[in-house]
């Protein structure tokens, strides 16, 4: 099924650029004063002491009664010390956590630095040290244990009114949720200190949080109540040092997916040490969330993947997972280095990802309805996680001329088509996150929240979209006078 | 405050042995101990049983206060290296999380630090003279 295009709107690339297009020839990025390409605004270094709350101006549409909360979001933030001491790597920037309160038709930025021992040691001798995702780090920078490394950078959760900052190799970081203030790593329980704790739980309709540890074959799984206590921990075998970054859950089951992209050594540079291996295929390991004796294989073509929407089971007992998988892996492509540097070589095919469907019959092997939707972040109703249901939002358009996305479309599965917005070339689309309208229990009635970077104003704007409507563009949009760097994930509290 | 602790650990048979006259004091500072219950487990080593752990000498350091001081006695003159951790909920182990990380506190001589694993040789040893030596470790 292919994407269905979008109709043109204000909000898209202005008249110029559409008489450049017009006329044949590529509109290339712009560069700015520092001779930085337009984009990079996206990957320059935050302030070290954060972004103070600073009221966002509506500069579109008009707040949405009864939108009341905070949009907290995660991703690196320090790319450079002095004047070319750059970042190896995009994923060993520094976390910062950014909050957006929303309430009575005002949108207040603000924005702290996680004070992880990695940063303050770093910050203390300006300059990278710890070794990481892509960095080697220098010899002198003391490993200790993984929290010693854990750059907090990755995503967020809200559990029992803690703010956590998460990361995939290391603790979570507990931070207050209003000051942004750093308290530091959370032990869940003595017995498991400096356990690993991934960056993409599962938080059951009832707030109950599923979550893994991560050390190549052996995957510990976290149960966590409401009450923000840990219910119990387990330990499972994979058979191999597969790459997990998500995974998925249904009402009833976890649902470890384990791609043929293995990594045996996990030692820093962890980009290194990948291997793809597509003959092994991908494999997934069915597991019962009250018994995890019952657990079984199933197998399908192999596929990389990153983010799963979340998984249900249907009549038949069949589960499905909505996934942007890969045909191979796109890490090594792009390696997240260039981009920090303002530079960028244009994309190629294998960066095309495919919005899937991933069947996994009661017995036999697993089947994919793939929709042709190129894009990734793909997000669901928190109302539904894990229970039947139509929609997944993400970010897709992948843009021709800078790293990243220009739209934000709606997937419906039970209809097969895909309505999208599509902000044009001069925008920088990051993940929208359902938030439900109060009072209300439909799939549809539900917002999409997220931020989207401004190339032509050099903001950060606040989008917000009504879920049933996507294609008609944004309900309202809050503009910061400043941009802050692109971020990776978020929660909605 | 700071104690002066006994030493509760036996020493070894080597230790016993030496000549008193030659032998030479090593005191140990702990600091900046966070839980103050358990024990510290403190070995001292020689180059030779730095890696295959066979302390020359050692201690078991009760804690009740967040700095500890022992001292060893009968050392020769030469150089050593200390490890040690802290027995928190005294079952005689080091715990570790399910992945196998240390879950209790741990230190080495000149507060030396290691990268991904313990500390190494050349960057704990320190010299015991005929004077003896003191060390100062932190142990958080």
């Amino acid at each position: 099924m292919s994407l269905s295009l979008s109709r043109r709107h204000f909000l898209t690339a202005g008249a110029a650029s559409t008489a450049i297009v017009g006329l044949g020839l590529t509109a290339g990025s712009a560069s700015t004063s520092s001779g930085m390409p337009d984009w990079h605004i996206g990957y320059q270094t935050a302030p070290a002491e954060g972004f103070a709350p600073k009221d966002l101006r509506l500069v579109y549409g008009k707040a949405p009664k009864g939108l009341s909360g905070s949009l907290y979001r995660n991703g690196p933030a320090q790319f450079l010390y002095g004047e070319d001491d750059y970042a190896s790597h995009w994923f060993d920037g520094d976390g910062m956590v950014q909050r957006v309160a929303i309430g009575d038709g005002r949108a207040v930025h603000s924005g702290k630095f996680v004070k992880t021992h990695k940063r303050e040691f770093e910050q203390a001798h300006s300059m990278f040290a710890a070794p990481g995702f892509g960095t080697h780090g220098r010899p002198e920078f003391p490993v200790t244990g993984p929290d010693d490394v854990n750059a907090a950078n990755t995503s967020v959760l809200m559990v029992n009114g803690e703010l956590l900052a998460l990361w995939e190799a290391g603790s979570a970081v507990s931070m207050d949720a209003e000051t942004l203030a750093t308290n530091g790593p959370k032990v869940w329980r003595d017995d498991l200190a400096a356990m690993p704790f991934l960056a993409h739980p599962k938080v059951e309709p009832d707030g109950t949080v599923w979550n893994l540890a991560i050390a190549g074959r052996r995957i510990g799984v976290y149960r966590i109540g409401v009450d923000g206590q840990l219910r119990e921990f387990n330990l499972l075998d994979i058979g191999k040092a597969a790459y997990i970054h998500d995974w998925a859950m249904t009402d009833r089951h976890l649902v470890i997916m384990v791609q043929p992209w293995i990594n045996e050594a996990l030692r820093p540079p962890v980009v290194e040490g990948f291997e793809w291996r597509p003959e092994e295929g991908f494999q997934f390991l069915i597991v019962d969330k009250d018994d995890f004796s019952k657990r079984r294989w199933a197998q399908g073509p192999a596929r990389a993947f990153y983010h799963t929407g979340a998984a249900w089971e249907d009549a038949d007992g069949r589960i499905h997972i909505d996934a942007a998988l890969y045909k191979e892996p796109v890490l090594g492509a792009d390696g997240g280095a260039a981009q920090i540097r303002g530079e960028w070589s244009g994309r190629d095919g294998t960066f095309e990802s495919n919005l899937t469907e991933i069947i996994i019959p009661r017995s036999g092997d697993a089947f994919y309805n793939e929709t042709g939707l190129d894009g990734d972040f793909p997000q669901v109703d928190p109302r539904r996680h894990g229970l039947d249901r139509e929609l997944t939002a993400l970010v897709a358009g992948a843009a021709p001329t800078h790293p990243g996305a220009t739209a934000l479309s709606v997937h419906n599965w039970k209809t097969g088509k895909t309505d999208t917005f599509d902000f044009g070339r001069s925008r920088m689309v990051e993940e929208f996150l359902f938030v439900p309208k109060p009072g209300r229990t439909s799939e549809r009635e539900s917002w999409l929240v997220g931020p989207v970077i401004n190339l032509k104003t050099k903001t950060t704007d606040i989008c917000v979209f009504d879920v049933a409507n996507v294609s008609d563009g944004p309900v309202c949009i809050w503009r910061a006078d400043y941009a802050w760097p692109l971020g990776f994930h978020g929660t909605w509290a | 405050m700071t104690k002066i602790k006994t030493l509760s650990a036996a020493l070894i048979a080597a230790a016993l042995i030496a000549p008193v006259a030659s032998a030479s004091t090593l005191t140990v500072t702990l600091e900046d101990i966070k839980k103050t219950k358990g024990t510290v487990q403190l070995g001292v080593f020689d180059e030779s049983g730095y890696e295959t752990g066979e302390a020359v000498n050692g201690a078991n350091v009760t804690i009740d206060e967040a700095t500890e001081t022992v001292t060893i006695e009968g050392l020769a003159p030469g150089f050593y290296g200390i490890k040690m951790f802290h027995d928190v909920n005294d079952d005689g182990e080091m715990n570790t999380n399910p992945f196998g990380m240390p879950t209790e506190p741990y230190a080495f001589s000149n507060n030396a630090k290691g990268r991904f694993g313990p500390a190494k040789w050349d960057a704990a040893k320190f010299e015991v003279t005929a004077d003896g030596a003191v060390q100062t470790i932190s142990i958080n």
